[in-house]
């Protein structure tokens, strides 16, 4: 190892690093110094990520245009996400330096898996972020929800943890490799039938971290029951981690036809199972969380087309979902005190009553359904576009359709918080001052939403350099 | 000189500046209102100002003919998508309609938005945006781009501020055009693509894309798209029925806009983009869309006669008079094209100022029940005189605006439909019958509650006296306007070459 590679590195080990040394320090001196600390940490590596050369060719991890990017973006998220928990936990009573270890911890994690050049260091990385969750959604001691919603989370995650590791076993047996860059399949025809179980296998597995349908089961109870910055950590970064691992392992299916019909399969379900079910949800994280799963139609949607840019589009309609879901979870998070205040209903009046938090709500909520000037148009135009130039016209018009029964269910959401009135005798959110931390925390996705729906060049520009 | 000053990219930017301006006034409703205003008044001037120095632009050589100013500036290369603006005399028409609308909009809600003014008048500016948008877009992805945000306002315009059910309303106003401008969109992504693999270029450009050859049946698929989602805005039989609803619950400022612009941008979008883009899809579809208009006129003036609510009558009687622009649309030709775009002028005025006066009266008694009401000419005659005027002028009296556009489109169509123009002139006695029911009971008749009204003060005078020389106006010479959209209408029709 170099020193330009430890370079290279360097994010993730100071990750690492710093999460254990939370761990170390807070057994000695506890205090809420340690977020403050673990911001620092995370935002050194974010900054590190953007600065830093790709000249790292270690064996399992290279850092790529495409890792750096990706990494970086998450690393943002996970500022913001601590960011949110700064307060958000000091009211709920989550106090222990475990809860920032750990989510330096996942961050590495991810970091890990952006860079991964072989299907073990993939499965690590992986399996590390997802490990962190599993102790961060359940971090809330004595909450029923928290332990309910970790209980299902562990045990759907290790089920899909162990089919992704026989899938790997089975494509080690078929090719006797397991570097993503060996595995590509070159020429016409369908790869021989063990490498397929195992790939299938793998795809099983990445479906239930992005949660398409039918691996989504676990998504509404875990995103309602975890707290919520937790939540958006979880909705966002994990996702955008799995579909920088998607993105890695398309390649290796070569031209099978077989993975364009269970992408698109796995579209249309999600599409309408996402949408449908988000309609019927009375509970402002279960809706998103539904919602979030009919948003992960639309990234299986440009998937599908991959061949025609479709990669590309999905990335970047991930970011533009991901900077949503971080802005709305964000509001949740400031806004709800104990567990209950989570109904849709409660939000009432929530825009004049806290014109901040109800403003970037609204704009989450206009993104998500593809309004503009908010980014999320710019990410539909990008999918459609991209499914349309690869010939997918019946997916696309279902996800046109299926877009508007979406907003419809997040106009309602804007609909309580400036048409309705919060006078009526039911509980609404108490309303208290946002600090400068949690403003920041939401005004920074807020406005990386409008500009990426006024001025999205710029991000289309990086994203056609880097993903290929 | 002008022509490299961003004259047009000011008058789309110039009311959501202003709406900066109202954030630092955030806390004082008065001087916000007026800054509003002012702001309004200021782009109403700038078109003014367009308009008395068209003749001059008309005289410099731009690059797409009939266009008096363009702008053109790379915004989305990824996407092929391009900031281009432009501005022909139709654009030129709309642009100062929007303007003048505006102005009568702000003004008439003077008094009457008391809650939250500040955050009404700010969304009425992101909307005069919005709508300057769509009438100056030339480039299919900025012009839906346009065509979208202009809906967010109104969304929040019906649901905060309007009256009854309004927020089933603004969700069924929502959806329905959320619904057709989902399936342009598609459309235009697809024109785009088919576009590209004929020349080898990715653009949304209105100009390039008119070169695209297509088939029949490809065409009548876009073109089906464009049409439903125009249709809706239209708003045509069967597509109608957010609009009673809409109108109806919206607040009066609301419902101007909405009567006086966003059913504008339905026509609008056909004449500009629907028609030239794809002429033999529009040629298959002239007889249904000569069907639906006449349904339209004959169905809303029926519906309009058992209204028992002013406003909802008014808002019927729209459907009935769009069928008339639609017509005029169809046929497809100078005469009747032009009628049309002069009838889309015509109806924003006289719908407008009927939505300002059922307005204003509602102020006043808070009810718009049309059997609360009785003898008003006795107890309120300057509101009872506009009120006249006004209806006369729907009527399509001569020497009034809509007599204008309405013989135009009439004449226009009878060389290629003459069965549609004689069913249309029965379609024109229909709503007499509603008007003079809505006079005789409103105006005349006795008193049928005791009220106490006070008539018009010099503000509420003063929009209407200007809306009613408007009227005039184009009533009595119409030459200038016609002049204006002259050469656009002979380009897109064909009949310059």
């Amino acid at each position: 190892m170099t020193s330009g590679d430890l370079m290279a590195l360097m994010p993730i080990l100071i990750l690492v690093s710093g999460s254990v040394l939370c761990l170390l320090v807070g057994a000695v001196k506890p205090g809420r110094y340690l977020y403050t600390a673990a911001i620092v940490v995370v935002s050194a590596a974010f900054l590190w990520s953007c600065a830093v050369p790709d000249a790292a060719i270690l064996p399992g991890l290279s850092v790529t245009p495409f890792s750096r990017f990706s990494a970086a973006f998450l690393y943002g998220t996970g500022i913001i996400s601590l960011l949110l928990s700064l307060s958000y936990n000091s009211r709920c009573g989550i106090a222990g330096e475990e809860y920032p270890a750990t989510i330096l911890f996942a961050l590495a994690g991810m970091g890990v898996t952006c860079a991964a050049t072989d299907l073990l260091m993939l499965f690590l990385g992986l399996e590390a972020f997802t490990f962190a969750f599993y102790i961060l959604v359940a971090i809330k001691r004595g909450s029923a929800g928290g332990g309910e919603a970790g209980l299902k989370y562990l045990l759907n995650g290790t089920l899909s943890a162990a089919i992704l590791a026989m899938g790997i076993a089975l494509v080690y047996a078929a090719r006797g490799t397991i570097k993503l860059t060996e595995l590509v399949s070159t020429g016409g025809g369908a790869p021989e039938p063990l490498f397929l179980v195992g790939g299938c296998l793998i795809l099983m597995g990445m479906a239930f971290k992005l949660s398409l349908v039918p691996a989504h089961l676990w998504t509404a109870d875990v995103y309602q029951g975890a707290p919520a910055p937790v939540t958006a950590l979880l909705s966002t970064s994990s996702k955008g981690a799995s579909l920088a691992a998607l993105l890695l392992l398309v390649p290796l299916f070569g031209t099978w036809h077989g993975l364009h019909d269970i992408l698109w399969l796995l579209a249309l379900s999600n599409l309408l199972a996402g949408n449908l079910a988000a309609l019927a949800q009375k509970n402002l994280k279960r809706m998103l969380a539904w919602s979030s799963v009919g948003q992960m139609g639309y990234v299986a949607l440009a998937l599908v087309a991959a061949h025609a840019g479709g990669a590309r589009a999905a990335a970047f309609y991930l970011v533009v979902y991901a900077t949503a879901g971080m802005a709305a979870f964000g509001v949740v998070s400031v806004i709800s005190d104990e567990d209950g205040f989570d109904a849709i209903e409660a939000y009432r009046g929530l825009g004049y009553r806290n014109p901040l938090a109800g403003a970037v709500l609204a704009v989450a909520m206009f993104s998500l359904a593809g309004i503009p000037p908010a980014a999320g148009f710019m990410g539909k135009f990008a999918v459609f576009a991209a499914a349309l130039r690869g010939g997918e016209f019946g997916l696309a018009l279902v996800g046109m359709l299926s877009a508007l029964v979406a907003v419809f269910f997040y106009l309602r959401v804007v609909v309580v918080m400036y048409m309705k009135s919060s006078d009526a005798p039911l509980v609404v959110v108490p309303v208290r001052r946002l600090n400068i931390v949690e403003a920041a925390a939401l005004l920074i996705p807020a406005f990386v939403l409008v500009l990426l729906g006024v001025y999205p060049q710029p991000l289309l520009e990086l994203l056609e350099k880097i993903i290929i | 000189m002008i022509a490299n000053y961003p004259l047009l990219t000011t008058l789309i930017f110039l009311p959501l500046a202003g709406c900066l301006l109202l954030l630092a006034l955030w806390n004082r409703a008065v001087f916000a209102r007026t800054a509003a205003f002012g702001v309004a008044v200021v782009e109403l001037a700038l078109t003014g100002w367009l308009y008395a120095s068209w003749q001059g632009l008309a005289g410099g050589a731009t690059v797409v003919p009939g266009y008096l100013l363009l702008e053109d500036a790379p915004w989305i290369p990824s996407f092929g998508i391009r900031y281009s603006l432009g501005l022909d005399g139709i654009s030129l028409l709309m642009v100062m309609l929007t303007a003048f609308t505006f102005c009568v909009a702000l003004a008439v809600s003077w008094n009457a938005i008391k809650e939250r003014a500040v955050l009404f008048l700010t969304l009425m500016l992101v909307m005069e945006s919005g709508i300057m948008g769509v009438f100056l877009a030339l480039d299919l992805a900025l012009f839906y781009l346009f065509w979208e945000i202009m809906l967010i306002p109104m969304f929040f315009l019906i649901g905060v501020w309007g009256h009854g059910r309004r927020i089933y309303s603004t969700i069924k106003f929502f959806l329905f055009t959320m619904f057709g401008s989902l399936l342009m969109l598609l459309a235009i992504i697809a024109l785009h693509l088919l576009y590209a693999r004929q020349s080898g270029v990715a653009t949304f450009s209105l100009h390039e894309l008119l070169h695209t050859q297509l088939p029949l049946d490809t065409q009548l698929w876009l073109f089906a798209a464009f049409f439903l989602a125009f249709a809706i805005k239209f708003p045509l039989f069967p597509l109608h029925t957010w609009l009673p609803d809409a109108h109806t619950d919206a607040p009066t400022a609301g419902s101007v806009v909405l009567a006086g612009l966003l059913l504008k941008t339905g026509s609008y979008g056909l004449i500009r983009f629907g028609y030239p883009l794809f002429p033999l899809a529009a040629h298959a579809f002239t007889p249904l869309f000569y069907t639906l208009a006449l349904l339209g006129i004959f169905y809303a003036s029926l519906i309009a006669f058992a209204q028992e609510d002013m406003k909802r009558l008014v808002a019927y009687s729209s459907i009935g008079h769009m069928g008339y622009v639609a017509i005029g649309i169809a046929a497809w030709n100078p005469v009747a094209l032009s009628g049309s775009i002069l009838q889309m002028a015509n109806h924003a005025v006289t719908t407008g100022a009927l939505f300002c006066l059922i307005g204003m009266l509602d102020e006043r008694a808070h009810t718009r029940d049309i059997a609360a009401f009785g003898g008003l000419w006795g107890k309120i005659p300057l509101w009872s005189f506009f009120i006249l005027i006004f209806s006369l002028a729907s009527l399509g009296l001569p020497g009034l605006n809509s007599f204008v556009g309405e013989f135009l489109i009439l004449a226009g169509t009878i060389k290629t439909a003459p069965m549609v123009v004689v069913l249309s002139f029965v379609g024109i006695i229909l709503p007499l019958i509603y008007m003079v029911r809505l006079l005789q009971e409103v105006v005349f008749q006795k008193e049928r509650q005791p009220l106490v009204m006070s008539d018009l003060d010099l503000r509420e005078i003063t929009i209407l006296a200007a809306l009613l020389l408007l009227n005039i106006w184009v009533g009595v010479h119409p030459a200038p306007l016609l002049d204006m959209i002259h050469l656009p209408v002979q380009l897109l029709t064909g009949g310059a070459s």
